[in-house]
């Protein structure tokens, strides 16, 4: 086969699922699978498994992420909604706090009782997860998962030490049930949908015909590798024709034809890095404003940690396409280099390279995001959910001062 | 006590009940932003295909012009001569739009797992690259677009369940329920008749919203039934909360237990089943990588182009048999550039080959997925309204089997005047778009 015949013939990259996607799924069921990998063009990634069925759930599958982000903490507040104020109704309370005890003790130990159900719940996720992963563990899906276990912990103590305060605040567990209940729905049903839809909408992203169409102006500004008669290509051989000081293409002890495909290249590569990387920037943007969104909602931070420790989110995704953009600029330089330098000469498009030069051709290696490199994009969602904690702490502290004991 | 005094009383009880009135204010609220979002995805869609339309006439006049002209094609591209079947066609411009329908607004289903246009060539497949769906945030796909049937299927139980939860419960608790049963003489007769206000309230709102909807894409302009299909799904789905949460208030002793159950159903329905459902079905059926496509696309194509002359007329004959007895058939001088031309309708056969096993197989995880409705109440519903608004699989399928026809129809045109040795002027380039289009539904 020619060797740009094999570049338009390409080859295909499929995305790899690793050991974490088993914890949060992320964004992997909705990006699709398979990438194209040819000459010219930047493909997209195709084939997600949301396109292959009918609807089903739209929260995912039964991934252990789902129940340690939305039923866990129901769980928890199931637990802890009449904690105190059970005490109160049978006179415990009362008991305790005449034998002793002070109301913040009994408010923080109660919380730290219901949290720790929580942190047990998440253990045995964990170790289950580990026993059946145990060959595969390596330091580096370790320390994602501590990182992911430290956010499931700081959002179980906030849910926790709310539903203990509203316990102990009001005089009836139903006030103190409904009212969790809709600060639940309000954080992980409500909020994070219309956050997200909104960022949207601030960063609004070009559609698709507008993407290409922009990408295709730009490409017709530069050189067109299939046409030897364009202006910008008759350029490049007078170039060429003048550094190896002669007069005539055939002449050349080169093929010309692959030199012109490169050029074509490194001007699509230019072109792909601005409107892609234009893209990447907005998505970046929109990543950024529901991020923001943790400041009134820790489970926007939690979701943000889970699947970014998780390797499932978009930044993750973004860094795959990345991985295969610039394998497929080294294979298809690869193949024009072959074209240019090995051995045939300008015109002779029936030239063939034997099977040796494609095997030697490398295949596509991804190499998994380290988490200390792409640490700092967690940082905000990681401190957020700390001063949540800590805010819902001091809420506890100063809010018990005042409890009423009956 | 008469049910219109049950309902006055009820009447009061809300108003009275500002954690009630919250809830209901911000499930209109919800509605309403979700309404928009369904809207601003019409909008969008109908401009882009407004768009592309303009752009298809404007190529057709710049083709058009190279014949005014006697020019063969653009000045950049001297290979190319509109007046051949070929390269005229090639110029046809054809693009397949999958239209939104009005009907989006309430909800959006599958749409942005999909491309909605697509430009056709004799080299198009439906499963082209450049069917991918629109450029969006995986992120905000993946946690859904809080669009009307999201607020539907998920938050108006949850409103219900706000409204309904102290329904016998508050009188049990502060102890005059056997009074009340007592003055309504039937205990049932009277949770009923308060969780049939709740309902009417509701479903008032509902249809209030619904109708508000209407206006954002003019439903009613273009397709009356699905409004009411949508209005009769919604209301059967508020039913059946109604009956779950009438059937626990009945058996429940105190607002907490039943506040448990209520939520606890929820749960149930809303996340586990159908998430339990989709882990299964991906298990049952792993997500399709399209190799056998990609062999198609790839071996398939090459050993196609590596045929012997004989057998590629013998397959071209066999699949178009009218060519037979065409001109160029007969012409040794001319048979090798057309017979080079038509391979790819040899293509486009064994593509289609393999796509058929791939909607099979996409069809054998659809009728899974059917076979769960009955336990999985949401699957039902929410497919249930993919189809009232156009935005179920089926309905892509559709217009995956629509791009492929055009495909086809394109194909065989050019192959046969290609055969016929059809020297393409002004004229038959009309007839080109006209044909061509004809069959763009």
């Amino acid at each position: 086969m020619n060797s740009h015949g094999a570049a338009h013939f390409g080859t295909y990259v499929f995305k790899p699922v690793n050991l974490l996607n088993s914890l949060d799924e992320g964004v992997t069921s909705v990006t699709g699978n398979v990438l194209r990998v040819e000459g010219h063009v930047q493909n997209e990634i195709m084939h997600s498994e949301a396109s292959q069925m009918q609807a089903i759930s739209r929260f995912g599958k039964l991934k252990p992420s789902l129940l340690l982000q939305y039923i866990i903490p129901l769980v928890l507040i199931f637990l802890a909604f009449n904690s105190v104020s059970n005490e109160k109704q049978t006179g415990r309370l009362k008991l305790l706090v005449l034998q002793g005890a002070k109301p913040l003790q009994i408010v923080l130990s109660k919380t730290v009782s219901v949290w720790l159900y929580g942190i047990l719940l998440l253990t045995f996720v964990l170790a289950v997860y580990s026993i059946l992963m145990f060959q595969s563990l390596t330091l580096e899906i370790l320390l994602r998962t501590g990182l992911f276990f430290l956010s499931y912990t700081l959002y179980y103590f906030i849910i926790s030490a709310i539903t203990v305060y509203f316990s102990a605040r009001w005089q009836n567990a139903t006030l103190a049930l409904t009212s969790m209940l809709g600060i639940w729905i309000i954080w992980t049903i409500f909020l994070p949908n219309i956050l997200m839809s909104s960022a949207e909408k601030w960063h609004p992203l070009p559609s698709r015909n507008q993407f290409q169409s922009a990408m295709k102006e730009d490409r017709a500004k530069g050189l067109d590798g299939h046409n030897p008669a364009d202006e910008r290509s008759l350029a490049l051989e007078e170039m060429v024709l003048k550094e190896y000081g002669v007069d005539d293409l055939s002449e050349l002890p080169i093929n010309f034809d692959g030199m012109r495909m490169q050029a074509d290249e490194e001007y699509g590569n230019s072109v792909w890095d601005k409107h892609f990387g234009n893209n990447r920037k907005i998505l970046a943007k929109q990543k950024q404003s529901f991020q923001l969104g943790g400041i009134v909602n820790p489970f926007i931070s939690l979701k943000n940690s889970s699947m970014g420790y998780m390797a499932s989110d978009n930044f993750h995704h973004q860094e795959f396409l990345l991985q295969v953009e610039n394998y497929r600029r080294v294979f298809i330089k690869m193949l024009n280099d072959k074209q240019t330098f090995g051995g045939s000469k300008t015109g002779n498009w029936g030239w063939t390279e034997d099977n040796s030069f494609f095997r030697s051709v490398p295949d596509f290696d991804y190499k998994p995001t380290q988490i200390s490199s792409v640490f700092s994009n967690y940082l905000f969602d990681l401190g957020a959910l700390m001063l949540w904690s800590i805010a819902v702490f001091f809420l506890i502290l100063f809010g018990t001062r005042k409890l009423q004991i009956v | 006590m008469r049910i219109l005094s049950i309902f006055l009383y009820e009447w009061k009880h809300f108003i009275r009940s500002p954690f009630k009135i919250v809830a209901l204010l911000l499930f209109v609220v919800a509605s309403i932003y979700g309404l928009y979002n369904g809207a601003d995805l019409y909008k969008q869609q109908s401009a882009e295909i407004e768009r592309l339309n303009q752009k298809a006439k404007e190529d057709k006049e710049t083709t058009l012009s190279y014949f005014d002209n006697n020019e063969k094609g653009p000045e950049d591209r001297p290979w190319v001569d509109v007046t051949t079947p070929f390269w005229s066609i090639w110029y046809t411009p054809t693009y397949h739009f999958k239209a939104p329908s009005p009907t989006i607004v309430y909800n959006i289903g599958q749409t942005e797992q999909y491309g909605f246009y697509k430009e056709i060539n004799i080299y198009s497949s439906p499963y082209d690259a450049d069917m991918a769906k629109e450029i969006a945030n995986p992120e905000r796909i993946q946690s859904g677009t809080l669009d009307f049937s999201f607020v539907v299927l998920f938050l108006m139980p949850l409103l219900l369940l706000v409204l309904l939860y102290n329904i016998k419960g508050l009188e049990a608790e502060q102890g005059f329920l056997p009074l009340v049963f007592v003055q309504t003489g039937s205990k049932n007769w009277w949770i009923l008749s308060r969780a049939v206000f709740y309902t009417l309230l509701v479903l008032f709102v509902l249809f209030g919203v619904i109708l508000y909807g209407a206006t954002l894409t003019k439903v009613f302009e273009a397709n009356n039934t699905a409004f009411w299909a949508i209005l009769k799904d919604i209301t059967i789905y508020l039913l059946f909360w109604v009956v779950i949460y009438f059937l626990i208030l009945k058996y429940g002793k105190n607002i907490i237990s039943n506040t448990l159950q209520m939520i606890g159903i929820w749960l149930l329905i809303t996340f586990i089943i159908p998430a339990a459902i989709h882990q299964w079905v991906s298990i049952e059926k792993p997500t399709n990588l399209m190799t056998d496509l990609i062999d198609a696309k790839r071996d398939k194509t090459d050993e196609i182009y590596e045929m012997s002359d004989e057998e590629t007329d013998k397959q071209l004959f066999e699949l178009y048999p009218g060519l037979k007895k065409t001109e160029i058939a007969l012409d040794p001088l001319y048979i090798e550039e057309a017979r080079s031309d038509s391979r790819v309708a040899l293509v486009n056969r064994a593509m289609k080959t393999t796509i058929s096993k791939i909607e099979e197989e996409n069809r054998t995880k659809n009728e899974l997925i059917s076979s769960t409705y009955w336990f999985s109440p949401l699957t039902y519903f929410q497919n249930k309204l993919n189809h009232s608004s156009k935005t179920h699989y089926d309905d892509y399928q559709a217009y995956r089997n629509n791009i492929q026809n055009l495909v086809d129809k394109r194909t065989k045109i050019m192959i046969f005047d290609i055969w016929n040795n059809v020297k393409v002027n002004k004229r038959k380039y009309l007839e080109y778009n006209k044909r061509i289009r004809l069959s763009h539904k």
